[in-house]
């Protein structure tokens, strides 16, 4: 078992059904710290916390709430949020296929694979090797979490590849902001292509590397060289704990163990 | 109407100098809920609990941490991770021009678009940029320093339009091989089946088709249940997959339902 | 910097820096230590499948720095498999897999001399295959102290029920292993658990044991880590090398070894080095392939 998903349903295209997982494509850049109680160095966690009783509340007594009017809020739970699109929420259904060179990248939002469940391997590279030959896309809906996601199927490099769109709603106009005037001379314009020109190369990114991350890298090998790391304390509490049977069960065989 | 200007720059390569201001380019609708405490509904409010003390640990008490061992941390002070914050300057250096082909749009994070600053000339020089950039079909390969970060980017014309997208670092994509696909031979017949079918099912993007209508039905059936109507519990229907000896069979009937 | 390419189950690994010294005075090379995780790999990779490998690279060798991965390094070819770990932040961790030889000779490339795991498995990090008693001896007192606790805690731990395999720490002391290998299984009940046993031979052999981490406190006593039941916690892997002086190897003891008084009277008697590891494992195979499949339940819980 190599990675785990972030969603497992069906991929369809007409009656083609596909058993499929939501995988990331993308790793986060950043170097991640965690946050410690500054007097003792305790890792902290992120808990929700009730500000009227002033205790942590477990997973199972927090629920998820709309709020319609202030303070007044409508309860959900998670298989009415199921139920809102249903089909959608189980199924990436492709109901036409695109040529992605009309879409404009403004869409583009975020990348995933997807990658084939037991039993779908064939019907899966089917998919993307029918997708590569007539170099086309798939558009689709669906459901994640509480959201639902305009999404584009690609073949890329032998895998099927799942990037959410945002909907055109969303997509801001730019026509306010375009050039009032400007014709330029048509000397200006060569001197600037030819100057362009010059400057053209093969697309490597790996040629560019995070130069934050790089510095934050090397502050922290200077740090951990100068000064020894930090230690959070272990808990002590008081003698004896324990379950009461297990302290006597144990006691209990204690008294038949072989002095040494 | 866009956004307004989050930042002003100026693109920069050999001799040619172009001032412009950034805007965003997307703006999100999103219905927002808040997590309640079951008993008495009261919001709840996400805190940074002490494993230990079980309590919580207000921001001037926190610190810090990379994790360099087992539970041993190096600590980093906020003069510190400023210092490696990159200087700030306005520069949009353009460092090379690629094919606009060559750029795998699984490397495009965020869009901008730029709004050409007018100090230059009435936005000539912005204009025969997005000319020389649309008549050689390249992007520009830039990097730059905003808000105390460091982005690499692409800037490309379309239409009247500069935009830049910023990219995604080449160690951040995970490769293909990663997922361990296995190879499955398919035959001629699945194959052109396949591609004839998907040749049908072909039709122009058109975005303005799609709508959020989750959203819409997520709202009315907020507004439901605050009427206090009931609402009925569906469950998600699973797909039954498509076996691997059907699939010719199931691609023929999909070809003869779409014609 | 010198480069060898070699081919492995089809796969194409580039080794770089084989002559470099990774023990210097014992005169250990990178090529030594690749050629020892080569031979001992039929046994090592049962107890490394499936769990998020921490890193302790030396690139530099066991005498000078090292530094501490538990983020799958992004460079790693392709075949490398990986899982996701939730993080207590919410993000997701990727995490390297060391499924196989390639996987294993790769990371080895990269001078991660020991090779730590946590106790559960990648695919429910919440739920530990195997409880354990790190026993750590104090400065002045060393592994035959650690062998006679060891011996009472393994005596206890039958008592009620449970069969347990020790292994040596490669450094001081001790690790004694409780299988349990069943998904009810959880760190809250282990830790539960391994907290009661401390405290109750604390309190039967006070002048020799103790359970609490506090350095002054140790002197000659063994204290019993019990907190290393935890999901953030990670132990070295059984077969693993030391980063010490000599390539010492965390190797599985038969319990009549630490029986017996002329083996404790030498203390270097029970340090594995790599050339008897692969002796020994040669003549009795895997020690602590129980430790992967017997089944147990913690009883009065």
């Amino acid at each position: 078992m190599a990675v785990q998903g972030i969603w497992s349903g069906t991929i369809s295209f007409s009656l083609v059904a596909i058993p499929v997982r939501l995988v990331k494509a993308i790793e986060p850049g950043r170097i991640s710290f965690r946050l410690l109680h500054s007097k003792d160095y305790s890792p902290l966690a992120r808990r929700m916390f009730c500000p009227e009783e002033e205790t942590m509340v477990p997973r199972d007594e927090i629920i998820r709430g709309y709020e319609i009017v202030p303070n007044q809020y409508v309860l959900m739970t998670d298989e009415e949020l199921e139920s809102v699109s249903p089909e959608r929420s189980r199924t990436i259904e492709i109901v036409d296929f695109i040529d992605m060179k009309e879409v404009d990248p403004v869409y583009y939002d975020h990348p995933y694979y997807l990658v084939p469940s037991k039993g779908g391997e064939k019907a899966y590279r089917l998919l993307v090797e029918v997708m590569r030959r007539t170099n086309k896309a798939g558009l689709a809906k669906f459901v994640l979490a509480e959201r639902e996601y305009l999404v584009a199927v690609t073949s890329r490099d032998g895998a099927l590849a799942l990037t959410t769109l945002h909907y055109s709603e969303e997509i801001l106009a730019d026509e306010d902001l375009s050039p009032k005037k400007g014709k330029t001379a048509a000397e200006e314009q060569n001197r600037m292509k030819k100057s362009i020109e010059r400057m053209i190369e093969n697309f490597d990114p790996g040629k560019y590397a995070d130069k934050r991350r790089k510095k934050l890298t090397d502050l922290l090998a200077t740090k951990a060289k100068e000064k020894a790391p930090v230690e959070a304390p272990v808990v002590e509490q008081e003698e004896g704990a324990g379950p009461a049977d297990l302290v006597a069960a144990l006691e209990e065989s204690m008294r038949k163990v072989k002095p040494r | 109407m866009a956004g307004a200007t989050i930042w002003k720059g100026s693109i920069h390569f050999g001799d040619t100098d172009v001032p412009v201001k950034l805007h965003t380019a997307v703006k999100e609708e999103r219905i927002q809920f808040h997590f309640l405490h079951r008993r008495d509904q009261v919001r709840l409010r996400q805190q940074m609990i002490c494993a230990y003390e079980k309590e919580p640990v207000p921001a001037e008490q926190q610190s810090k941490g990379f994790e360099v061992e087992d539970g041993k941390y190096v600590i980093v002070d906020p003069a510190e991770l400023d210092q490696t914050a990159p200087e700030s300057s306005r520069m949009i250096e353009v460092h090379e021009f690629v094919k606009t082909g060559q750029i795998d749009p699984i490397f495009l994070d965020r869009l901008y678009y730029l709004e050409p600053d007018m100090q230059d000339n009435q936005g000539k020089e912005y204009s025969a940029l997005v000319k020389a950039l649309k008549e050689l079909d390249v992007a520009g390969i830039c990097t730059w320093n905003m808000r105390k970060r460091s982005y690499f980017g692409a800037l490309q014309a379309r239409e009247k339009m500069l935009r830049l997208n910023t990219l995604r670092y080449a160690d951040q994509v995970i490769a293909v091989g990663s997922l361990d696909l296995q190879d499955v031979p398919l035959s001629e017949k699945e194959l052109k089946i396949g591609s004839e079918l998907i040749e049908k099912m072909a039709a122009p993007f058109e975005p303005g088709k799609f709508g959020n209508e989750h959203q819409k039905k997520l709202q009315e059936m907020i507004e439901k249940k605050a009427r206090g109507e009931k609402i009925a519990i569906l469950v998600p229907r699973r797909l039954k997959p498509t076996e691997s000896d059907q699939l010719l069979q199931v691609l023929e009937a999909s070809l003869k339902k779409a014609a | 910097m010198s480069r060898t390419f070699v081919e492995m189950a089809g796969r194409r690994l580039s080794l770089s820096n084989l002559e470099k010294d990774l023990y210097a005075s014992y005169g250990f090379t990178k090529a030594h230590v690749l050629e020892y995780y080569r031979r001992i790999a039929p046994l090592i990779l049962p107890h490394l499948k499936d769990r998020a490998l921490t890193f302790k690279r030396y690139p530099e060798g066991v005498e000078k720095d090292f530094f501490f991965e538990k983020r799958c390094p992004s460079h790693r070819p392709a075949w490398v498999k990986t899982a996701e770990i939730p993080q207590d932040d919410g993000e997701q961790m990727t995490v390297c897999l060391v499924n196989d030889l390639e996987t294993l000779i790769w990371a080895e490339n990269l001078a991660s001399v020991e090779l730590h795991v946590p106790l559960a498995r990648a695919s429910s990090p919440e739920t530990p295959d195997s409880m354990v008693f790190d026993l750590d001896p104090g400065d002045q007192a060393g592994i035959p102290e650690c062998a006679r606790v060891a011996l009472i805690l393994r005596d206890l731990l039958s008592r009620t029920g449970l069969a347990s395999y020790v292994k040596t720490s490669g450094k001081k002391g001790l690790h004694v292993y409780v299988p349990l290998n069943r998904k009810e299984t959880t760190f809250e009940d282990t830790k539960t658990f391994s907290k009661a046993v401390a405290g109750i031979m604390q309190k039967h052999y006070p002048d020799r044991v103790t359970a609490r981490m506090a350095k002054k406190e140790r002197d000659a006593k063994i204290f019993i880590n019990w907190s290393q039941n935890d999901a953030s916690k990670t132990m070295v892997c059984v077969y693993s090398l030391r980063a010490r002086e000599k390539p010492i190897v965390s190797f599985p003891l038969e319990w009549r070894e630490l029986e017996n008084p002329a083996e404790l009277g030498d203390p270097e008697r029970l340090q594995v080095t790599h050339s008897e590891a692969l002796n020994r494992a040669e003549e009795k195979g895997d020690l602590f392939r129980e430790v992967l499949v017997k089944e147990q339940k913690l009883p009065h819980l």
